[in-house]
């Protein structure tokens, strides 16, 4: 039992590490996988849309396409900051429904990119209810630090598909 | 959100579509039928879908589970009668399902006309009470069962149609073995879909001119080319139907057999039979070879042989000849030699509209012996030839090149405008740039103009399928009937291409059917014995509008009214326009299976032309004259890409509201304002209560003005429903490229797009934001 875990701790460990780019919400570090970043961008005026959950905060032009923009704090009911010119917009990629989309995340402030060995990342820890660690891939220590890895296809997909339930 | 949620009067007015197109002998629509009236069963129909249709639908796929098994008539009369069944259907959909006695007595006694005893009883037991469902659906089946087996028709063989059971599966379960080149077989699928294209319009265009070789050869090459490339991927049915097709047209060509009209109807169905396999082998790629089953062709091996031996019936002095457009005198000559004091004026006429126009073809489908050979045919060759070859000067793009390059060039736009309202910039007194800053404009503008002319396609396409649809319709019903395009190299969307060419069919056909009489009665009117029937496009401020129009009966105006008043849809002291009265055609319930066959296609109401209309953001109307016929005009937007607006704000938001659909705007007096039960606000706008819809309120966002005698009222309409949207300002008119919105797909929005300022604007949804307004 013991020996299994530990096993598909390490192979998760294994698939789990690569470069990630990392940012912050509020004290804590998160990382998102680098190949689902298509760029970052300061935060332009946002076009709220009616009828969607707050953490929605609208949708922006992007070169000339229109993408969603989540607000990652409002997301993880963290509380409300007002954006400042550290706040950036990440834009990933993930599959959609039928044709991958771009989606818009606000963070606090974006770090770096870091290159993450698999002994490094542990599992997600449980904090009693599953649907709170559900997006989260594993937690990263890196220098010290605690990074968040973030499953963006997860947090993006219950994003929008959440909404369209409502 | 998937397909199959369809709301239910979607999914019917699909069913009512897809009747429309039905021809008999060609059953792959009743395919297509039977997967849309699945979905409207009991095992897997939504549970909001009442049972009383259910049951109809029970009823409706065992009719078209005989007719594929020709145990019911492939004939027009049960396709006719199945379309009023649908009608039922959509007004038991309409009434909540709970549809009155007679609506279910008349379901029920067109089933029985089909040939299938469905008693009302069981219908009307399923009408109150949803809860006792299980128990219907026990009792309804095992009716159904009963109902099948015991009925008797005997199959009416049509003898039009030529085609020998082209859908009889023969049983042969195996993976097919050409799909081990799936790349290959798509490019041969969509290579397949233009050359009988190709062929189609080339056979129409030979009954012309049987004597033409360069047309035969036109049409043997395309069979030539299929028949190897279906060997080549190892599809061997197509393979062999090809072959012996390009045999028989060999002969042809090498004069062992003259071109007639058995030839023809040969070439035509074989044509068309080809496609349908074509298209299951396109099912079989995008559904796996799960429920692939080759096409029995015997029937048309042996037909083809026979053709081949000389052994039909038909003898090669039965050449059709079909005069060309311009000959249109000649006929008449020949046809009503009385007339021809009058020929001088007629000449005038006739000659008249025909020299405008571009690519003009006539499919008179009289095989009359006498009209001769007419040399002059060769005229329109020409025309149609230089038609052919620009179509093979273009090249194919990906759609989604074609969608990026187009944004790009959105953007250039909006920066360039950014950059020249820069306030530094703008300060610069210097000619020169002023220069420079106008040949930009003029070189970005024109990168626009061309970038979204190539998502345009000429309407050639739809039209030329027109031909083929009056040619049988004409020949079916013994009428003469001319059909005369114009403007078919006008360009349309190619996204709109598709969506349209079933309305227009529709219409076409009531145009046909139901405007030009037959030859003796139009003669009786004193009116030419050939109908005509013409088909117009041409692009007017911004929009493309087509035309249809006929020189027959014209609508009933008196009995339109009639109706109007008994379907409670006008009361009888409304003192409507002729004009406002035809129109009424349009409205949903109108036509049902007892309406008057003067303006009803298959039972099936014009209403689901005007949705389908409306869903490209276009405006359908009718025009008639009584004894002169009737004119048809549909308005389509260009392109679906560009919607043009007018763009409002609320609060700090900024809205774009389809300018289609806006009547009027004005800012509200207070003797016009009243409430009911103070909430439900009413405005009096030209003698008509409008419901008014607060913008801030169903989206949610702090606004200007509460009070709507302070703001600023649209009126709108949509559906035949008309509101009163509040808002605070009107900011101006503007033409908008509709971009989705990335993922997120609310009520009330049908997009974003970008404006000056390079922010996001929405675009409202007007069905959405007018039956959301509890939202």
């Amino acid at each position: 039992m013991e020996a299994t875990s530990v096993a598909h701790n390490l192979g998760q460990g294994a698939e789990l590490a690569g470069k990630y780019l990392t940012f912050s919400l509020g004290n804590e570090g998160y990382g998102v996988g680098i190949l689902s970043v298509r760029e970052i961008i300061g935060v332009m005026e946002i076009t709220a849309v009616p009828h969607t959950p707050a953490y929605i905060k609208g949708v922006i032009n992007l070169r000339g396409k229109v993408i969603p923009v989540l607000d990652l704090r409002l997301k993880f009911s963290m509380n409300h900051k007002e954006y400042d010119e550290r706040t950036c917009v990440i834009v990933v990629e993930v599959q959609g429904q039928t044709t991958p989309v771009q989606v818009g995340m606000v963070v606090d402030s974006v770090s770096e990119v870091l290159n993450i060995a698999a002994a490094e990342v542990e599992p997600p820890p449980s904090l009693g209810s599953a649907s709170e660690t559900d997006n989260i891939l594993g937690m990263a220590k890196v220098k010290g630090e605690v990074k968040i890895l973030l499953d963006v296809d997860r947090v993006v997909g219950e994003g929008l598909l959440h909404q369209l339930a409502s | 959100m998937t397909d199959s949620h369809k709301p239910l009067p979607d999914l019917l007015d699909e069913v009512a579509l897809k009747i429309l197109m039905i021809e008999p002998g060609d059953l792959s629509i009743v395919g297509e039928l039977l997967d849309l009236i699945d979905r409207l069963l009991p095992i897997s129909a939504a549970s909001d879908i009442p049972m009383v249709i259910q049951q109809m639908a029970v009823a409706f796929k065992g009719v078209l589970g005989q007719l594929i098994m020709g145990e019911l008539a492939d004939s027009a009369e049960n396709y006719d009668l199945l379309g009023k069944c649908v009608s039922e259907m959509q007004e038991s959909a309409r009434k909540e399902g709970k549809p009155d006695e007679k609506i279910i007595e008349q379901f029920c006694l067109n089933m029985k006309k089909i040939g299938v005893s469905l008693p009302p009883s069981a219908l009307i037991g399923t009408t109150n009470v949803v809860s006792a469902g299980s128990v219907g659906v026990e009792a309804g089946n095992d009716e159904i069962m009963s109902a099948e087996e015991s009925a008797v028709t005997l199959p009416e063989v049509d003898l039009v149609q030529t085609q020998p059971s082209a859908e009889v599966w023969s049983i042969h379960e195996s993976v097919p073995d050409f799909l081990q080149d799936t790349d290959l077989l798509a490019g041969f699928i969509e290579e397949a879909f233009e050359h009988l294209e190709s062929i189609e319009v080339n056979v129409l265009e030979l009954e012309q001119s049987p004597d033409d070789i360069e047309i035969i050869n036109n049409i043997f090459r395309p069979f030539h080319t299929i028949k190897g490339v279906s060997g080549f991927l190892n599809l061997k049915t197509i393979n062999r139907l090809a072959h012996a097709t390009e045999n028989l047209l060999d002969d042809v060509r090498n004069g062992k057999r003259a071109m007639d009209s058995a030839v023809i109807d040969i070439v035509l169905t074989v044509g068309d039979a080809l496609k349908s396999m074509v298209v299951d082998i396109k099912g079989v790629l995008q559904n796996g070879p799960a429920n692939y089953q080759d096409t029995d062709i015997s029937g048309f091996l042996v037909h083809i042989t026979q053709l081949q031996e000389g052994g039909s019936g038909v003898s090669p002095v039965e050449v059709i000849s079909v005069p060309a457009p311009d000959l249109l005198l000649e006929v008449s000559e020949i046809d009503d030699p009385e007339e021809s004091e009058s020929l001088a004026n007629e000449e005038a006429a006739a000659v008249a509209p025909s020299t405008p126009i571009n690519v003009n073809k006539a499919a008179q489908v009289d095989a009359s012996p006498k009209a001769p050979q007419l040399p002059a045919s060769s005229a329109s060759r020409p025309l149609a030839d230089a038609g052919m070859k620009k179509i093979g000067a273009s090249i194919k793009v990906d759609v989604e090149k074609l969608d990026a390059l187009v944004n790009a060039v959105g953007e250039l736009v909006i920066m360039q405008s950014l950059v020249r309202q820069n306030k530094l910039v703008s300060r610069i007194a210097d000619a020169k740039l002023t220069k420079d800053f106008s040949q930009l404009t003029r070189i970005t503008s024109e990168l626009q103009r061309t970038a979204m002319s190539m998502r345009m396609v000429p309407i050639k396409q739809t039209f030329d399928k027109m031909i083929r649809l009056v040619r049988d319709l004409s020949k079916k019903s013994g009428k003469k009937v001319d059909l005369i395009m114009e403007g078919a190299e006008t360009e349309i969307d190619r996204n709109m291409v598709e969506s349209i060419y079933d309305p227009l069919v529709h219409m076409m056909r009531n145009s046909v059917d139901h405007g030009i009489s037959t030859p003796a009665e139009r003669e009786k009117c004193g009116k030419q014995e050939t109908g005509t029937v013409s088909l117009r496009a041409y692009q007017k401020g911004g929009s493309m509008m087509i035309e249809i129009e006929d020189d027959g009966e014209g609508l009933n105006t008196l009995k339109i009214r009639k109706k109007a008043i008994e379907r409670g849809l006008i009361s009888e002291s409304d003192n409507l326009s002729d004009f406002e009265l035809n129109n009424l055609i349009f409205l949903p319930g109108f036509s049902t299976a007892d309406a008057i066959t003067d303006v009803s296609g298959r039972g099936v109401g014009m209403d689901v032309v005007k949705k389908a209309v409306e869903k490209l953001r276009g405006k359908v109307e009718v025009q008639s004259h009584s004894g002169k016929g009737s004119l048809c005009v549909i308005r389509l937007p260009l392109t679906l890409a560009i919607i043009d607006g007018i763009i409002v704000r609320v609060g700090s938001e900024r809205y774009i509201i389809p300018t289609i659909a806006i009547q009027e705007s004005m800012r509200p007096e207070r003797t016009n304002y009243s409430t009911v039960h103070g909430r439900g606000e009413n405005l009096l706008v030209r003698g008509e209560l409008v419901p008014i819809i607060k913008l801030y309120e169903i989206f949610g966002v702090p606004s200007t003005y509460t009070d709507p005698c302070e703001a600023i009222v649209v009126v709108v309409e949509n559906e035949g429903r008309r509101r009163a949207l509040m808002v605070d300002e009107l900011l101006g008119k503007e033409e908008v490229v509709i971009k989705n919105l990335g993922g997120i797909d609310v009520p009330g929005v049908a997009g974003g797009t970008i404006l000056g300022d390079g922010r996001v604007g929405l675009i409202l949804d007007l069905a959405g934001v007018i039956s959301n307004k509890g939202l």
